[in-house]
């Protein structure tokens, strides 16, 4: 089997490289090319820890073969930050405690990058199904739900580098015995 | 209820300082790192439940293009592990014991090579009988699996308190029933994944992703028989861990190869990659639990007398279990005060997956029993289930079924139970259930609204760090550089941050320690070679021990900077009170050092024309002693929950004859996002521990406990049905409401 040259953009960057016709584009990515942030948890598209944009779209790139890819424009959580500049996603996720052990982040933000790019006003519902594919063990999904929506609707505030942490809604008991 | 403002760092909810690097994609997990000249290594599993090595030939394997050795038993100097028992064989070299027994190791050029190189070692089985019930593996006479293990039993626990006879006989109310709870994978989202070299010391260096650096670094050192400080474990980031990281899996046999590499001349790095299906192969999984319980109790709701049996599959070695077991045993009669028990748990070598170290580490499974056998009785006595526990819950000074009290000052469980039932709004929901329940049938609702909703209550306790006399302790230490003031503070320690945000809390409890703004404290941490033995990333005592850790070490500090040395370098070791194993006849014993208490109330609704359950809403009480980042403890409370639905509802991890039938995420379900409830509503208590960093407890596992019996409550609540084993898949509750050919698991 002969190796096939692919051709496509990554991260804004023009691409040339060879690999064998049956690689993944995870594969290329991670042990080619050195762009670790997406990641295999599973291998078989259950997880969308590897979740990356191929012409904008969310897909699983465990699942793409890297030759897929030619002629296309890649996007990794690594091209989202522009100029050292978080976008309003990754600071919402920082803020608003959407992440733990951050193997499944990736996936997440690049997912919630995909739906904020097509739908400006999600609704609750709009962004839990945009995440359906994404499986996360720590966080138990509500502050990844928040933190998408704050990124929706809460820009002005996200890229204030001076505003405050979120306030917790909720009282802290610290009664005597009742 | 209006909380003051803290001055200081401890009680904000600080931003993770892992975060950033998180959501850029720029940290490192072990499988993201690789090192120029780095070789590739595969494992050959037994794949058979119980089997006699006849023969193991790896020559043509070692032949093939790219491969550069393969490892078997032979090659492993002392050829054990095991975190409280060496029983475990690093490689097996005569019997394989479960499916995931490591038989061989590839090295190789590339992965590839070293995957195509698995095939042609050719070994030749004799198959022995498979014991994969603990039921029938106890019976004399039975097959023994293990030399180590006479009748297959790896540790009963006898507790006797009072005269149990007399309760009975005392008792106005008899509940008895029969509990079975399921293995449940980890299924944290990173594969196991290790890269291992020589560092610029000689020593045997494994960067690996686990929850305890030093006991890493002590089995690889007793396997490969050298001296503890001849190895060096280094945690990059941790891709989750919930127990499952706890016993070995990559860490020995990457230590291994590169050992053995170099004693060829060969000085390349070894790196390995789990696939899913090997790490849910390859790790162990919480005990299958089959339980046994009757409680007596009078009319006016006060418990009287418990009788109860617990029987633990272990697996083949012992890995956690006697302290799981342990754990199930001091639980399963719940957080109540008892007159009379009498518990007998036993912990059983089979042929199934090791089972070891799962969040709740036993009282999961306990709580299951104790809690369902609770809901019951108030059903019997036509009393609030709350009001039950009011009566029945353990405060200060009561004894427990091991007749001793629970330490550590304020024993908030009356505290957890009433703030969760008042904010759920327990009564209205609850008097309303007690009118619609009279008005559904019994097992069959198929001709009414198909869907009914239903309310449950549970509660729980579970200790914070390690128990029954296992030594415990965990060091620290701190630099203060500067001239006239301190300008930086580093804080070396070796506490594992495996998501829970454990470096966070870390930073902000030697901030406030120290005096200093967060900004100006570094952490180094989680390297053998930097940190003394922090003790393990788990029992939910990271926050705890490290926060007393921090303290001392942060005083001897400033005390030396008072001194005026120059930097200020302290090195503290926390020591706490001491614990006691149980009696062996009685199993009196003061096993632990704290507790935490927890609450829930949950709101179900169940599909009686699918038997599908969902968690709609649910409200966690959990006090916590001191918030030192709230916005942390919330994520713990919430992922807890839904680790806990899993193990409820989604999770079926199915085997057959010791074998997984379930190693995907396409067959073992976690829950997605499209699962979870509508509103997790966390309610943080703060009772200070006495024990406890400015009064903090250990938390992580307590959200978890409760949820599955609070669930099977309201379940009952909805369908008038009893669910007496897990998970609620949708074919087996509608086999129940519709009594069709339904068979019970134990």
């Amino acid at each position: 089997m002969e190796q096939t040259t692919i051709r496509f953009t990554l991260n804004d960057r023009p691409i040339t490289h060879a690999a064998m016709p049956y690689r993944t584009l995870l594969e290329v990515l991670r042990d080619d090319l050195g762009l670790t942030g997406s990641k295999e948890g599973c291998g078989t598209g259950d997880c969308g820890a590897c979740t990356l944009l191929l012409d904008g779209k969310p897909v699983t790139s465990c699942l793409v073969l890297a030759a897929e890819a030619d002629g296309r424009k890649v996007t990794t959580v690594e091209g989202l930050a522009k100029d050292g500049k978080l976008t309003p996603v990754q600071v919402a996720f920082i803020r608003y405690g959407g992440l733990q052990c951050g193997i499944c982040t990736s996936g997440f933000i690049v997912a919630a990058h995909a739906l904020l790019e097509s739908n400006k006003t999600p609704s609750e519902a709009d962004v839990r199904a945009a995440i359906g594919g994404n499986l996360c063990r720590c966080t138990g999904y509500d502050k990844i739900v928040r933190a998408i929506l704050a990124a929706a609707y809460d820009e002005g505030e996200l890229v204030d580098e001076s505003a405050s942490m979120p306030v917790m809604e909720k009282p802290l008991f610290t009664e005597g015995p009742m | 209820m209006a909380r003051e403002k803290l001055l200081g760092p401890l009680g904000e909810s600080h931003a993770r300082v892992d975060a950033p690097d998180k959501v850029t994609g720029a940290t490192r997990y072990p499988g993201d790192i690789a090192l120029p000249g780095q070789l590739w290594m595969k494992t050959l599993y037994a794949h058979r439940a119980h089997a006699r090595i006849k023969r193991l030939d790896v020559a043509r394997a070692e032949q093939t293009e790219g491969v550069v050795k393969v490892f078997t038993a032979r090659d492993v100097p002392i050829n054990e592990f095991g975190l409280i028992a060496f029983d475990a064989p690093v490689l097996a070299g005569d019997v394989v014991r479960w499916i995931g027994e490591k038989v061989a190791l590839v090295v190789a050029e590339t992965e590839q090579q070293a995957r195509q190189a698995l095939d042609l070692i050719e070994v030749e089985y004799e198959d022995l009988p498979a014991l994969t019930d603990p039921r029938e593996a106890m019976k004399v006479g039975a097959p023994v699996i293990h030399p180590h293990y006479a009748n297959n039993v790896l540790k009963h626990v006898p507790i006797r308190k009072g005269d149990v006879e007399r309760g009975f006989a005392e008792s106005d109310v008899i509940v008895e029933g029969a509990y079975y709870t399921p293995m449940q994978e980890h299924a944290y989202l990173q594969p196991e994944a290790g890269l291992a070299y020589l560092d610029e010391e000689g020593r045997v260096t494994v960067q690996v992703a686990g929850q305890w650096t030093h006991e890493d670094q002590h089995q690889i050192a007793h396997a490969l028989g050298l001296p503890d400080e001849r190895v060096r474990v280094i945690y990059p980031a941790i891709g989750g861990a919930f127990g499952g990281r706890e016993d070995m899996s990559v860490q020995i046999i990457l230590a291994l190869a590169v050992w053995r590499l170099d004693q060829m001349g060969i000085h390349r790095p070894v790196k390995t990659i789990w696939s899913r299906e090997e790490s849910i192969l390859g790790h162990h999984k919480r005990h299958q639990m089959w339980i046994r319980a009757k409680w007596g109790a009078k009319r006016d709701g006060r418990l009287l007398a418990a009788e109860v049996e617990v029987i633990a599959d272990a697996g083949p070695y012992a890995y956690t279990s006697t302290k799981v077991l342990g754990n199930a045993a001091v639980t399963c009669t719940g957080p109540y005060f008892w007159p009379h028990a009498r518990v007998d748990a036993y912990a059983v070598v089979t042929n199934n997956i090791p089972a070891g170290a799962f969040r709740g580490f036993g009282a999961p499974q306990g709580h299951f029993a104790a809690e369902q056998q609770m809901n019951k009785l108030a059903k019997r006595l036509g009393m609030d289930p709350v009001e039950l526990r009011l009566k029945n819950v353990l405060r200060e000074g009561a004894l427990t079924t091991t007749q001793t009290p629970l330490p550590g000052g304020v024993v908030a469980l009356p505290q957890v139970v009433q703030v969760c039932a008042r904010a759920a709004g327990w009564k209205a929901t609850s008097t309303e259930r007690h009118v619609a329940d009279e008005n559904l049938p019994q097992g069959s609702t198929s001709t009414r609204q198909p869907l009914a909703t239903g309310y449950g209550f549970a509660c729980a306790f579970k200790n914070i760090g390690f128990s029954f006399g296992f030594p415990e302790g965990a060091s620290a230490a701190i630099e203060l550089h500067g001239g006239t003031r301190v300008e930086r503070a580093v804080l070396k320690i070796a506490g594992a941050e495996v998501g829970q945000g454990g470096h966070t809390v870390f930073m902000q409890m030697a901030a406030e320690a120290l005096g200093l703004p967060l900004a100006q404290i570094e952490l180094v941490a989680s390297d053998t070679a930097t940190s003394g033995d922090f003790g393990s990333a788990s029992a939910s005592r990271s926050t705890f021990f490290a926060g007393n850790a921090i303290r001392g070490t942060a005083a001897a500090a400033l005390q030396k900077w008072r001194d005026e040395e120059r930097p200020a370098i302290a090195i503290y070791r926390y020591q706490p009170p001491a614990t006691e194993n149980f009696d062996a006849a009685t199993g009196r014993a003061r096993p632990n050092i704290a507790y935490g208490y927890v609450a829930q109330v949950v709101e179900v609704e169940v599909d009686t024309e699918t038997g599908q359950i969902r968690l709609k809403r649910v409200w966690c009480a959990d006090d916590v002693g001191k918030a030192i980042n709230p916005q942390l403890i919330e994520g713990q409370i919430e992922g807890g929950v839904v680790q806990a639905l899993g193990y409820a509802i989604t999770e079926n991890f199915v085997t057959r004859d010791g074998h997984v039938l379930t190693p995907y995420f396409s067959n073992y379900l976690i829950p997605g996002v499209l699962d979870v409830p509508e509103r997790i509503e966390s309610l943080i208590l703060e009772f200070p521990d006495s024990e406890g960093p400015w009064g903090a407890r250990g938390m992580a596992e307590m959200p978890f406990i409760p949820l599955a019996p609070a669930i099977t409550a309201a379940v009952h609540d909805a369908t008038g049905v009893w669910f007496d084993e897990l998970p609620l898949t949708p074919w087996k509750v509608w086999e129940r409401l519709h009594e069709r050919s339904y068979t019970p698991h134990s």
